[in-house]
């Protein structure tokens, strides 16, 4: 294998060590996301396809802009960037606007921040350092995983208290998947499973807010309450099935154009491509994620690093618990939790948060072989 | 390349990484099973339920006949509508809904009753109807407001209009929201649409079924709201409009009979004589059929119940009442028919007969003096005819009067026709269980007692005399089948000689009809008999002393003033009866307005003087 030193390399061949084959992946799976949306809005460019291309476009522009930036600086301001989202959520706390009954955003005059979803990149980019840091050894080590776990559920409960149980429940799955991926003892990852399968009954009993308990209530029997709650999960159901295998056809989807799925725009996206283009469509679209993903893995192993891999694999990982989630919530598998699908669902935050994280895979892996500091624990 | 030792080995990461993927592609399979399971097997299913998402049938509703008159003219139309219309599965939350609405028309508890019983009783998707009949101001205002009201529908639909007001209210009667009853004997599913209405009285019942139509069905997309975004029309599920209805009547000559009435209270038939077709068919005073079709408000109710001339009573059909000195034509044709006297005979009248121990009077208390047949009748001399009923007995008489038409039930295709009667010793046997006596014949042979006719009956009797050939049958919707007439099994040269009996009571001097003066139509004559019903029982020596004048008496008391005609003489083409309820002697209100009707209906037949024929302002 052939060792580069980037030092001396100019800007344009290091722009063309950047892997542009996930770069174009991405882009692809964005295009699907401009098409749908513009169906879901009865073709009307201005009602979010083309805010949608113009923030992929921007979001791309940053995301190159962050591949580029070398991995050490990364990994050195992995602490400070955690440490900044956990006071920013704090601060949401005190100081946080309103939306929908949770308080979730920070008004900082020009733009809203939504500390939750730094917080999602922040989570990986510690915990990745985290266990690049330690000495193997105490990984399955108490004294280990306290730290690794107070990483987690420090800002888990913050997040919970906005209330957003979704984020929360991302950002505590991601970290315990990175633990996981840590090389952790298996012995302690089945005393976490059985002791969790006795926590989340007390979990949903104390710690949720009535209406998560009623959206997971709704789930489990839909027939309770057909115009309220699962009134989404039953007409986007209707909405896949009546798809059938080839589907109705582009901007034919009538569940859509009589607008029967609420939000078909932003979380329930998914409905418009398996009404308009059926089984052929969805898995087309899953395919293309599947893809990403794959190629994120392959990323991985070709970096060096402990911090380098646990990040591309840490941030991988929330991009697929976003996808499984919201097309489990989609096809009626889990309960209606507020996770859009990634890339494709309208909304700048999340084009934001998951070009962000693959600026930072793309980074991972522009510097895999560079060395980073060691720190002796 | 390895990593320092002591750190973690990346190799792990690796072999967990590789895990990862396997968790991916395991939950993919979830994934994509599911999908297949949605999207194939269960795809018809969830088509199914998208086209019901998707499509709705309403029900529509057909356009009511119209009722027309002779002429064409419109007597029942539709008219649009503005009204409000509740959908319930599309409300949310009825009673805040309910309360919107209210802001801007306001809704009185009764009709919140109404509306939350039709709810309950009606499928969900069943309009209810809030308000009907509402005026632009407010229906612009409601369609302004509601398009935020899930459920909540202007609409403009088609209401029952009656252009005349109260003219032809009793022959046409109403329409009316469909109760339990009607639901219960008629199956057709319009019944059951809250903004249907049915026949309720008269023509409008009469000839629902025909004035009524089909109900068609319009398949609609419709939204997540319930809010249609298309129709999909199909012709061979349209709606089948009502047929029209035509009647005999003639509107313009019963809004003539309106107005003399004035303030009267009564009823006029005028029939053809020829055909039976009534030409006129009024009860007065009448009531605004508008009212019934948007539900009568108490205050109207109230109105209607209190007045003393009994505004919904239809009296031409149902009212009941003494024919008086009308009936003596029967009486005259009973005798003529037995034989038993000769019309020149000569009977003497001092004002009163005795018959046993009682006093049977005149209504001219010094009498008539030595009256013949003819004579009798021109005069109404009442002792005359108490001496011939005596000889020729009640059962003959009766037997002429149900041939005259009497007593007999005539099925005009509405409802509410009352049969009279005509009293015979097996009748009163029957009914009162009493044994006929003689006093019971005197009463009988001037029209009182125990006979009653109604108006409708009167004309009837008085058309078969002018017709003198055929017992002619009344007759109000066109193109009903009816029995042919049968021949009036009388001799015509009877019938001619009471014809000329009442040419005498109308056309010469000392006739109790001549100060009318004729028809008022050069070269025609008239011919009639005037009545005088009473209404108390006259004890005998108020009748003795008259001591109080008819003008004198509280209305109630008053006698009802009758009269019964036909014209012209010589070639009759109508006959009329009138009765004005408490209106007097016979020989002024009822024959007045009579006179006056014969001579509009002649004219607008084509036997008056041109000027006025031929003015469209006054015919039209």
């Amino acid at each position: 294998m052939m060792r580069r030193q980037n030092t001396g390399e100019t800007f344009r061949a290091k722009l063309y060590e950047v892997n542009w084959f996930l770069v174009v992946l991405l882009f692809l799976v964005g295009l699907v996301g401009v098409v749908m949306i513009f169906a879901a809005t009865d073709g009307v460019w201005s009602r979010g396809a083309s805010q949608h291309l113009i923030r992929l476009s921007l979001c791309g522009v940053f995301m190159i802009a962050i591949a580029l930036v070398d991995i050490k600086i990364w990994y050195s301001m992995a602490y400070p960037i955690y440490i900044l989202a956990l006071v920013l959520l704090i601060c949401v706390e005190f100081f946080g606007v309103s939306v929908n009954g949770s308080q979730r955003w920070l008004d900082l005059g020009i733009m809203r921040l939504q500390p939750s979803e730094v917080m999602k990149l922040a989570i990986v980019m510690a915990l990745a350092r985290y266990f690049h840091d330690i000495p193997q050894w105490r990984v399955s080590r108490v004294s280990g995983l306290f730290v690794a776990l107070l990483l987690i559920v420090l800002p888990m409960s913050l997040i919970l208290r906005q209330p957003d149980l979704g984020t929360a429940l991302l950002v505590a799955a991601t970290g315990f998947i990175i633990i996981f991926l840590a090389g952790v003892n298996w012995r302690i990852i089945v005393t976490a499973l059985v002791s969790g399968a006795v926590a989340i009954p007390l979990f949903f009993r104390f710690g949720l807010k009535e209406y998560q308990r009623a959206r997971i209530a709704t789930f489990l029997d839909p027939t309770r309450d057909p115009t309220g709650a699962s009134y989404h999960i039953t007409q986007s159901k209707i909405a896949l099935g009546s798809g059938g295998v080839s589907g109705k056809g582009f901007m034919n989807g009538t569940q859509r154009q009589l607008e029967y799925v609420p939000e078909n725009r932003t979380d329930f996206i998914f409905t418009v491509i398996g009404e308009e283009f059926g089984l052929i469509g969805s898995l087309m679209t899953m395919g293309l994620y599947l893809a990403v993903i794959g190629l994120c893995l392959w990323l991985s192993y070709q970096c060096k690093h402990v911090f380098s891999r646990l990040m591309i694999l840490g941030i991988t990982t929330t991009f697929v618990l976003y996808i499984f989630i919201n097309l489990a919530m989609v096809m009626g598998l889990v309960p209606v939790v507020g996770v859009p699908l990634p890339l494709i669902s309208y909304g700048g935050t999340v084009v934001m948060t998951v070009m962000t994280g693959f600026g930072l895979v793309l980074s991972a892996h522009l510097h895999r072989q560079n060395e980073l500091p060691k720190s002796h624990v | 390349v390895r990593l320092q030792s002591e750190n973690i080995d990346p190799s792990v990461i690796t072999r967990r990484s590789a895990l990862l993927g396997v968790g991916v592609v395991g939950i993919y399979g979830v994934l994509a099973s599911r999908l297949y399971y949605l999207q194939i097997v269960k795809s018809e299913d969830y088509r199914t339920l998208s086209d019901n998402n998707r499509f709705n049938f309403n029900v529509t509703l057909p356009s009511r006949g119209r009722i027309m008159d002779r002429n064409g003219e419109s007597l029942a139309v539709n008219r649009q509508d503005y009204r409000l219309i509740l959908i319930p599965e599309q409300v949310q939350d009825l009673d805040s809904t309910l309360k919107r609405v209210a802001e801007i028309l306001p809704l009185q508890d009764k009709t919140i009753t109404r509306i939350k019983k039709d709810i309950k009783e009606n499928a969900s998707f069943v309009p209810i109807m809030i308000e009907d009949h509402l005026d632009w101001k407010t229906f612009a205002a409601l369609n302004l407001k509601t398009p935020d009201l899930p459920g909540i529908i202007p609409e403009v639909g088609e209401g029952r209009a009656y252009p005349n007001k109260g003219v032809f209210a009793h022959t046409l009667g109403y329409v009316g929201r469909a109760n339990s009853d009607d639901v219960a004997k008629d199956k057709d599913p319009l019944l059951r649409q809250p903004t249907f209405r049915i026949g309720k009285l008269g023509v409008e019942a009469a000839a629902d079924k025909i004035l009524r139509g089909k109900s068609g069905k319009l398949k609609v997309e419709v939204n997540a709201v319930g809010r249609i975004v298309r129709e999909w029309p199909d012709p061979k599920d349209e709606a089948e409009h009502g047929k029209d209805v035509w009647l005999t009547i003639d509107a313009d000559l019963q809004k003539y009979a309106a107005e003399l009435f004035e303030d009267d209270s009564g009823g006029i038939t005028v029939i053809d004589i020829v055909t039976g077709e009534l030409r006129t068919l009024l009860s007065m005073p009448s009531y605004d059929g508008n009212l019934f079709v948007s539900g009568l408000t108490q205050e109207d109710m109230t109105r209607l119940n209190s007045d003393e001339r009994r505004p919904q009573y239809n009296k031409v059909i149902s009212g009941g009442y003494p024919p008086a000195s009308t009936f003596k034509m029967t009486v005259m044709l009973a005798a003529l028919e037995s034989s038993l006297i000769n019309p020149t005979d000569k009977i003497f009248c001092v004002g009163k007969l005795r018959s046993g121990n009682r006093d049977f009077h005149c209504w001219r208390r010094k009498g008539h003096g030595p009256m013949d047949m003819r004579n009798a009748l021109k005069h109404s001399c009442d002792v005359y005819f108490y001496d011939l009923a005596q000889i020729i007995g009640m059962e003959k008489i009766a037997d002429v009067g149900r041939r005259l038409g009497l007593g007999q039930k005539f099925d005009i295709g509405i409802a509410g026709v009352k049969t009279g009667i005509m009293p015979d010793p097996a009748w009163k046997k029957a009914k009162l269980g009493a044994a006929w006596r003689g006093g019971d014949t005197f009463n009988a042979a001037i029209g009182q007692g125990f006979v009653l006719a109604t108006p409708l009956q009167l004309a009837v009797m008085t058309a078969r005399i002018a017709n003198s050939h055929n017992a002619i049958l009344p007759h109000l919707i066109i193109g009903e089948n009816l029995p042919e007439a049968e021949k009036l099994d009388i001799d015509p040269n009877h019938i001619a000689f009471v014809q000329e009996a009442m040419w005498s009571v109308c056309e010469e001097p000392g006739g109790t009809a001549y100060q009318i003066n004729g028809l008022g139509i050069k070269g025609l004559q008239m011919a009639g008999k005037t009545g005088t019903g009473q209404v108390r029982g006259i004890s005998a020596s108020e009748r003795r002393e008259r001591i109080r004048k008819n003008k004198e008496l509280p209305w109630k008391l008053r006698d009802h003033s009758i009269f019964v005609g036909f014209a012209p003489y010589n070639s009759p083409r109508f006959a009329v009866s009138c009765l004005v309820e408490h209106g007097g002697s016979g020989a002024k209100r009822a024959a007045t307005i009579s006179r006056a009707i014969l001579r509009r209906a002649l004219e607008r037949d084509g036997m008056g003087p041109k000027s006025e024929i031929l003015e469209p302002s006054k015919t039209l």
